[in-house]
């Protein structure tokens, strides 16, 4: 099993990725770790010590707020959920990337040729 | 939310921060259950890959970029609750700092108005200030023709104006009162650049031959008179009994170009011929009189414009010698030169008078401020050694050094802060009362009193800042460094050795703070000891029970014969109030800041280069002034304008300048063909100053008749004498009030600089004295405290109280005693400095400095009886067991 650390991660792309799962809706820490697990087949694994100084971050720059509600546990949770600003800046922030995952491929592609 | 909020709500994140990770956890752990997991086994597995809670929260602290702010507050609470715990401590070191600060701020407000702040004018470091100057002899005011001649030099002076002040009568008769007037030449206003509050401003052709007065208001004037009603423009104010219209307002807190002179009311100069007709001379050549401040051309560079003003001075003065003028006078007029220099404070009487006390004070008040740190710096030194084990415990857990340093610092800095604001209520009631001293007794009751712009401004708190942020670290760091670099190890579990480089270090402070307020004692008492010589010294007159009465005879319009009856008539009137036992008239009182000087002939031949002091006074003066005579008589009621003329001269006129008996000798003003025949000798008087008494000339009033002054002795019955005075002036003069004072006013006047000097020395001395015995006593108690257990094994070896009170006493006295050599040196060395201002003994006047030193190690000794005492009471079996 390949385990992505915060390390191997591209620069920005955590953030880029957590903006996108919590698109689908409101959603506490934990879940967001358990969603970013299964959809990338248990390749990003982000453990807290990376998780939450990321979600603050993004909480403080306006692109995620935060609710306290109950949970199924029956303890308050800390719901996150993106704001319109948020959601432009994931838009632009995706752009980014395909584009770039586009000129990673395209050269890639090339080298295999001459390979 | 914002940065604020994120500080403000720090509580309330902490928590939501624990309930969020709490709540992933126990997520964590429900989902390994679910896994199959037991309950324990689970909560093993997920705290293990959830790491350290505490650094995850450290991570998230940092995402939200107010860890330094939370660090800080966490200091400030740890350092107010340490302050808090130890009170006594808190509260001495920042009365201390108060103090210092306090009197440093008090005294740099009054030299920031008088010295340092600019004009509130437009552009004010383009102004300039011109100064006439013979030698060395700077400041030379010039007179009205000057001012209109270097007026029209175009290619150097854009704009230029004279000014200069007085004090006038205002008002209908009967309810007159005095206020304080500017005359200006026309381009006043244009040249500060100011534009009227209200109505409008001066303008030149307010200043040409002819035109009629006209009147501005400064803006206090207005608000204290009218109320700032702005109807009052166009209506007249009876100046000197003229009516002169309003015409405008000055800008609010422009209270003329005389710093530290405010004034009421702005007067062209040629207004001065209708308001004062008595004195046309002020406008003539021969009064010099006014100050001129410039504006230089823009192009002009400085060294050009003062070597162009240079040459047109020299051409003005030339040009005004006339075939008549003798030729002492002629070398002297062209041995003048113009100094061009910066005008952006514009100019001030009071500044170069009260420059160098106030610089005095100022050095005093950063030597107050430098013991004061020191103190507080030995108290953080011995907080710093009690709290070695506090210290390394923290050091041991893993605390930084540098965290420890900023925590210390935090703590000194609160210390600092509150010294501080405490510091500018001391300042507020200081610099008011520096103002009074400097006011005191300077002859101009109320209006024209000296007035002082002390609202802070940018400098004043740059300065105050500065001030508090040096001292901090002055104090703050070394305590902080050297507390911090504690070796854990050794510090919880012996502090002897510790306790011992404290000492080092604190005595060798201590040892400079009794050399520091030995040099201000020693300079205080030289001051305080000026001040009593000048007051106790025989000037030839006795000042007890003595009143001077000015009229305003002139202004009223009494010249010639009238005045002279005026005069008579109420002397008369004075010499039967009951209780007056002589009384006299006078040209010029002793002391009064002002005399007339001439150069006089003895026997048609000249006396050498100097000037005599004048006077013409009636007969009896030197009986009212109680001046003994010692040879020839009085001036008789006989010396009339048909008498002969006749003289009386001082003892020292005799000396410098008499051969052979003085009386039957001929004196008379150069070039004045009216000879006087010297008809008695008085005993020496001071005159413009106590510090000499000039060789003088009396005339007889009556034969030379000149303004006057009365004076009146009336042994124990001042007060009613001066109503009845009062009375009798106001109904023969139409309502005008005269001028009352007492002489021991007029003396002590003239003591304004000494008094200041002396009152202010002494409190700073006094503080210094005090601050000093606080750092010796805290030095000597710590060193008591932690020799304790080694003054028990003497006390149980069976050392005597008189043994333990001389190895206490004896470190303190060691320590006064290196200071007291330390501060004699410097004392030495700072005596030339305040040579000048000391009277009657010299700077290193050996009674003065024993009696310092002995104040000094009395006070040393006091400090260290306390804690001395202490230690003689220990008790070797509790000392022994407490280690």
């Amino acid at each position: 099993m390949v385990i992505a650390q915060k390390s191997d991660l591209p620069q920005g792309t955590l953030d880029l990725l957590i903006l996108n799962v919590v698109a689908l809706g409101p959603m506490h820490g934990y879940a967001i770790a358990q969603r970013l697990r299964q959809v990338s087949r248990e390749v990003v694994n982000v453990t807290q010590g990376t998780l939450y100084p990321a979600l603050h971050r993004l909480e403080n720059r306006g692109f995620l707020a935060a609710d306290w509600k109950q949970s199924d546990t029956g303890r308050d949770a800390k719901f996150y959920k993106l704001t319109a600003k948020g959601r432009t800046h994931m838009a632009s922030e995706a752009e980014s990337w395909r584009r770039l995952a586009q000129a990673v491929g395209a050269i890639l592609k090339t080298s295999e040729g001459v390979g | 939310m914002n940065w604020l909020t994120r500080l403000m709500r720090h509580e309330r994140l902490e928590a939501q921060l624990d309930a969020e990770l709490r709540d992933h956890f126990e997520r964590l752990v429900l989902d390994y259950v679910r896994d199959g997991l037991s309950e324990p086994d689970a909560r093993r597995r997920a705290r293990l890959e959830f790491g350290g809670l505490d650094q995850v929260k450290e991570v998230c602290r940092d995402a939200r970029g107010t860890r330094w702010f939370e660090e800080f507050t966490q200091d400030v609470r740890y350092g107010w609750r340490g302050l808090m715990r130890n009170r006594s401590f808190a509260i001495v070191a920042i009365l201390t700092l108060a103090l210092g600060v306090g009197a440093n701020t008090a005294v740099f407000g009054v030299i920031n108005a008088l010295l340092l702040r600019p004009l509130p004018v437009p552009d004010p470091t383009g102004l300039i200030s011109l100064q006439r100057r013979v030698g060395t002899q700077a400041g030379g005011n010039f007179s009205y023709p000057q001012v209109l001649e270097l007026s029209k030099q175009g290619d150097l002076f854009k704009l230029l104006c004279g000014f200069g002040r007085d004090q006038v009568t205002v008002g209908p008769a009967g309810a007159m009162e005095p206020a304080v007037v500017a005359w200006v030449s026309g381009h006043y206003y244009d040249t500060l650049g100011l534009s009227p509050q209200a109505g409008r401003l001066l303008i030149p052709a307010d200043d040409e031959p002819g035109a009629s007065p006209s009147a501005v208001l400064s803006d206090a004037y207005w608000t204290r008179r009218f109320g700032r009603n702005p109807g009052v423009i166009g209506e007249s104010i009876q100046i000197e009994g003229v009516p002169v219209p309003i015409v405008g307002v000055s800008p609010a807190g422009f209270t003329g170009a005389n710093v530290g002179e405010a004034v009421d009311l702005t007067l062209a100069i040629q207004s001065r011929l209708v308001v004062r007709p008595d004195q046309p001379f002020y406008t003539g050549p021969g009064a010099r009189w006014l100050r001129i401040l410039a504006r230089p051309q823009p192009d002009l560079p400085q060294d050009q414009l003062q070597a162009r003003a240079i040459v047109v001075w020299r051409q003005l003065m030339e040009a005004s010698i006339r075939p008549t003028t003798l030729p002492e006078d002629r070398r002297r007029l062209m041995s003048e030169e113009l100094d061009v220099l910066p005008g952006r404070t514009g100019t001030s009487l009071v500044r170069a008078e009260f420059r160098f006390p106030l610089q005095i004070a100022m050095g005093f008040v950063i030597v107050v401020l430098l013991i004061a740190c020191v103190n507080v710096a030995n108290l953080l030194l011995a907080r710093g050694a009690t709290r070695q084990r506090e210290i390394a415990v923290r050091l041991s857990i893993g605390a930084g050094r540098a965290r420890i340093v900023r925590q210390l610092l935090t703590e000194s800095t609160l210390i600092a802060v509150g010294g501080m604001a405490a510091g500018l209520v001391v300042a507020w009631i200081g610099s008011r009362a520096l103002l009074t001293l400097m006011a005191a007794g300077r002859g101009l009751e109320g209006a024209g009193a000296l007035a002082l712009n002390l609202t802070p401004d940018w400098m004043m708190v740059a300065v105050t800042i500065l001030m508090v942020g040096g001292t901090t670290l002055i104090f703050g760091v070394a305590p902080a460094w050297r507390a911090s670099r504690v070796q854990p190890g050794a510090a919880m579990s012996a502090s002897g050795r510790v306790a011992e480089s404290h000492g080092r270090l604190g005595s060798s402070l201590v040892i400079a703070q009794v050399a520091l307020s030995l040099v201000l004692v020693i300079g205080a008492g030289l001051f305080a000891r000026t001040l009593y010589n000048l007051r106790a010294l025989d000037r030839g007159f006795d000042v007890t029970d003595v009143l001077v009465v000015g009229t305003s005879a002139q202004r009223a319009g009494f010249t010639g014969p009238k005045l002279a009856a005026f005069n008579s008539q109420l002397l008369t009137f004075i010499e039967q109030v009951p209780g007056v036992r002589a009384a006299s008239v006078a040209a010029i009182t002793p002391l009064a800041g002002g005399g007339i000087t001439q150069a006089i002939a003895v026997n048609g031949v000249r006396t050498g280069e100097g000037e005599m002091h004048f006077n013409s006074v009636g007969p009896r003066y030197f009986d009212a002034m109680r001046t003994p005579i010692v040879a020839g008589r009085d001036f008789a009621r006989g010396d009339g304008p048909a008498g002969p003329y006749v003289a009386i001269v001082n003892e020292a006129f005799v000396r410098q300048y008499m051969t052979g008996p003085p009386l039957g000798q001929r004196v008379s003003v150069l070039g004045s063909a009216r000879e006087m025949q010297v008809v008695g000798v008085v005993k020496d008087t001071a005159y413009e100053t106590l510090r000499e008494a000039p060789p003088t000339v009396y005339s007889a009033h009556q034969q030379r008749l000149a303004a006057a002054t009365f004076v009146v002795h009336a042994p124990g019955a001042t007060a009613a004498v001066a109503s009845a005075i009062r009375a009798e002036v106001q109904s023969r003069l139409g309502g005008r009030l005269p001028r009352i004072s007492t002489l021991t006013d007029q003396l002590e006047g003239s003591l304004v600089l000494e008094r200041l000097l002396a009152r202010a020395t002494l409190m700073f001395g006094a503080l210094a004295l005090a601050l000093a015995a606080v750092g010796l006593y805290g030095l000597t108690s710590y060193w008591v405290t932690s020799r304790t257990r080694e003054i028990g094994v003497r006390v149980a070896l069976g050392a005597r109280t008189a043994c333990v009170l001389r190895l206490v006493l004896g470190d303190a006295l060691r320590m006064v005693a290196f200071g007291v050599a330390a501060g004699l040196v410097s004392a030495w060395g700072l005596s030339r400095l305040i040579e000048s201002m000391i009277f009657g003994l010299s700077a290193t006047d050996i009674t003065t400095v024993a009696f310092a030193v002995i104040v000094l190690v009395f006070t040393g000794l006091l400090a260290g009886l306390i804690p001395a005492r202490r230690a003689t009471r220990i008790d070797p079996h509790l000392a022994l067991r407490n280690e």
